[in-house]
């Protein structure tokens, strides 16, 4: 019979989200914009990397002074320069517009800036002359190093592999951190995004009107159960419908126009982490969706409810404050507090747990703490509703709704 | 699933008593709704009826006594199939009449299937079968009331619970609504009804209780507490004198003279026979032009409980 109750509790809670218009626009608004705003870059990120590259391309006309001794008559001569001797002369014909520009060039390149005069051409067109000039001294420098090998490493073009061992095994360093923080990620955009309908969802048989005859049709608990059942899966729903055409749009775009090309088989998974982040999500959702049914019972209306969830938003990213400590210290007095006192446990927890700092005594104790307060708290959230809800216009007294059955 | 007790009262309620704060509701009523009857609950507005109806489905918790619904306390498990009409009305507003019809149903223990015939067949019987997809605030008041009785009576209940059930009706759909109650009481539900209009309760009601100042100021059937607190009354116009006589008392009297007759308002008591009394009249030599009988109706009744009669009865008694 309860059983029966719930699987009907979601399935109406469930299909009267998917139904609503409302669901599909806040749902579709997110991508759509991302989409655009995505296509506005990459477009203009294309034709300002292509007037760049037409720039280092344009035959420029310039003066130069070269007192570094770098730059040979040929090769002055082969960008489309003119050596001239007096600086100033050669900055006044600029400046009259007698001369398209002037590079001047000092003694010592490596510590005094290479100076640029030139027609104002607007912001894109005038970067040339400095392209111009880059060109000129990488030339140079090729020339006289005479070893292309050289040039590049004097350029900073350096990759690098790296393997650190852990425990006497290779560790997989930032790319074994990466999946179970993704936990964290998780935890935070379920509560953001998902809270707020849990509080608006428990308001409702309250705002309707439609209490009395719910709690003598079924149990509150499985009603409570249900609706949060029915927000994950809306919740599903929302990330396939962002998450699919995201994961295409990757796999398409990736390398080009400024898609990093990460390759997901880089990340190393260590099974015990995963874990330990699966559990710490589910018992963190459970303890803050249970607060936030028990605040929605309280509260008479959508909107007061509301208010407060800025308070439990809070209460997730105050550990995030902690971060330093919980990095440089993670036995700290402070990080032992966050790692235990029940609202900042989850995320704490969790960073720890990412970063490898969480051990499996602790991660025990946070795991088994969260499970434990979190069904207190949902039995608590269902006893407020029950005795909350009927009091269609007032806030309830803790302390009365508690001391009753 | 519990197996319901077939015997012992549908509802069986003693020493209830609730506190609002320091408040006293109701201080102390005990009171049976026997299975199968009708059962009236009656008080002025304020007097604790829709309380007392809360505090036994479990939604209130009673200050103190027992308040039992087939032997135990309510809940949504055990309490059987019970159909209940909250005074505050409501139901998912934004959502398609017949999605609501068909979540309760199922909630109930119907199959989707059986609550979606169900449904049809009633929203048809109602004039409102155009009606299945349209959302509940776009319904009239009354038609939203149409719909709420539907789910109260979905799934034949074997206790109805009705808080003001003719609220916001038209005498048409009050007359479908007693249309009903009667079928459901025909086929065999208890039924405790809460209403103002006393008429209805005449019409429908075994039973009643007026509640007052927290307690049963009267209990049982209608015609018990007529006699209770009612009178009957026998007018009487006449010439002659009229005789004394332990079956009535005279409640008025006007004496006549060279063109009318005598008339008097007799208050019978209560194992006083009409007929008998007529007979005895007219054997005292009476000449007796008319003879009525009446009871005091209901709403007197409660007119002189509750209204500023209250104090002239207290006189009476
Ligand atoms: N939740 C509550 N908190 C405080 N007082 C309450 C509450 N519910 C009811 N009361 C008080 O209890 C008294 C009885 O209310 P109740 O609703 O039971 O009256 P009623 O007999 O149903 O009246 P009506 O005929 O107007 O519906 C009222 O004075 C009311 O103010
Ligand atoms: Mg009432």
């Amino acid at each position: 019979m309860a059983h029966h109750n719930l699987h009907t509790v979601v399935r109406f809670e469930f299909l009267r989200t998917l139904k609503k218009k409302s669901f599909w626009v806040s749902t579709l608004i997110v991508p759509v914009v991302v989409g655009i705003v995505f296509g506005l870059v990459s477009f203009s990120g294309n034709s300002a990397s292509k007037s760049v590259s037409a720039q280092e391309n344009a035959a420029v006309t310039f003066s130069y002074l070269d007192e570094s001794g770098l730059i040979s008559d040929k090769l002055g001569q082969d960008s489309g320069g003119t050596p001239v001797t007096d600086r100033q002369v050669a900055i006044d014909a600029v400046r009259a517009g007698a001369s398209e520009a002037f590079i001047y060039v000092p003694q010592s390149p490596a510590r005094t800036a290479i100076q640029v005069y030139g027609k104002d051409l607007g912001l894109f067109e005038s970067a040339k002359y400095s392209a111009v000039a880059t060109r000129m001294i990488a030339v140079a420098v090729k020339d006289k190093v005479n070893s292309p090998e050289l040039t590049a490493l004097a350029a900073g073009k350096v990759s690098f592999t790296q393997t650190m061992f852990k425990d006497g095994k290779v560790s997989g360093g930032i790319f074994a951190v990466i999946p179970p923080l993704l936990f964290l990620g998780l935890f935070y955009l379920v509560i953001l995004f998902l809270g707020n309908q849990i509080l608006n969802s428990t308001v409702e048989e309250k705002e309707n009107r439609v209490t009395e005859m719910i709690l003598t049709t079924l149990n509150p608990t499985t009603l409570i159960i249900g609706k949060i059942l029915a927000i994950l899966a809306t919740g599903a729903v929302q990330m396939l419908t962002v998450g699919v055409p995201a994961a295409v749009g990757f796999v398409l775009l990736r390398g080009h126009a400024g898609i990093p090309d990460i390759s997901l088989a880089a990340l190393v998974p260590e099974p015990s982490a995963m874990i330990v982040g699966a559990l710490l999500l589910t018992g963190g959702f459970i303890l803050f969706s249970a607060a936030l049914v028990a605040i929605g019972s309280v509260m008479p209306t959508a909107k007061d409810a509301n208010g407060m969830f800025g308070t439990i938003v809070i209460m997730m990213f105050v550990p995030l404050y902690a971060v330093p400590l919980i990095l440089s210290d993670p036995g700290s007095r402070v990080v032992q507090i966050f790692t235990y006192f029940p609202f900042s446990a989850p995320v704490t927890a969790m960073l720890r747990n990412g970063l490898g700092s969480l051990s499996g005594i602790e991660a025990t104790i946070v795991i088994t703490e969260l499970f434990i307060l979190g069904a207190a708290a949902i039995a608590v959230a269902v006893k407020l509703f029950r005795h909350g809800s009927i009091q269609y216009t007032s806030k309830v007294r803790l302390r009365t709704a508690l001391s009753r059955r | 699933m519990t197996i319901t007790p077939q015997h012992g009262p549908a509802i069986s309620v003693s020493g209830f008593r609730m506190n609002f704060g320091n408040r006293t509701v109701i201080e102390d009523l005990t009171f049976d709704v026997q299975r199968g009857e009708t059962f009236g609950f009656l008080g002025s507005n304020g007097s604790g009826k829709t309380t007392t109806l809360r505090a036994l489905l479990g939604i209130y918790r009673a200050t103190s006594g027992t308040l039992h619904v087939d032997g135990k306390p309510f809940t949504p498990e055990n309490g059987g199939k019970l159909g209940y009409l909250p005074e505050e009305r409501g139901l998912y507003k934004k959502e398609p009449v017949l999605d609501v019809m068909v979540y309760f149903g199922q909630l109930k223990g119907l199959s989707r299937q059986a609550a979606r015939v169900w449904s049809l067949a009633y929203l048809e019987r109602v004039e409102l079968a155009d009606k299945s997809g349209t959302r509940l605030d776009r319904l009239s008041g009354g038609q939203q009331q149409k719909i709420q009785l539907g789910v109260t009576i979905m799934s034949d209940p074997e206790l109805l619970i009705l808080d003001e059930p003719t609220k916001g009706f038209d005498p048409v759909n009050r007359r479908l609504l007693m249309d009903i109650i009667d079928e459901q009481k025909a086929g065999g539900a208890t039924i405790v009804m809460v209403t103002h209009q006393m008429e209805e309760v005449e019409r429908l009601c075994d039973r009643v209780l007026l509640l007052k100042d927290g307690k049963a100021e009267a209990y049982g059937t209608v015609s018990e507490v007529q006699a209770r607190y009612g009178t009957r009354t026998a007018t009487v116009v006449f010439t002659g004198t009229l005789p004394e006589d332990p079956s009535y008392a005279v409640l008025q009297f006007r004496h006549g003279d060279a063109r009318s007759e005598s008339g008097a308002d007799l208050a019978l008591t209560e194992d006083a026979d009409g007929a008998e009394l007529l007979r005895h009249l007219i054997g005292r030599g009476l000449q007796v032009s008319s003879f009525t009988t009446s009871r005091t109706s209901l709403e007197d009744i409660f007119l002189r409980i509750y209204g500023a009669g209250s104090q002239t009865l207290e006189g009476a008694l």
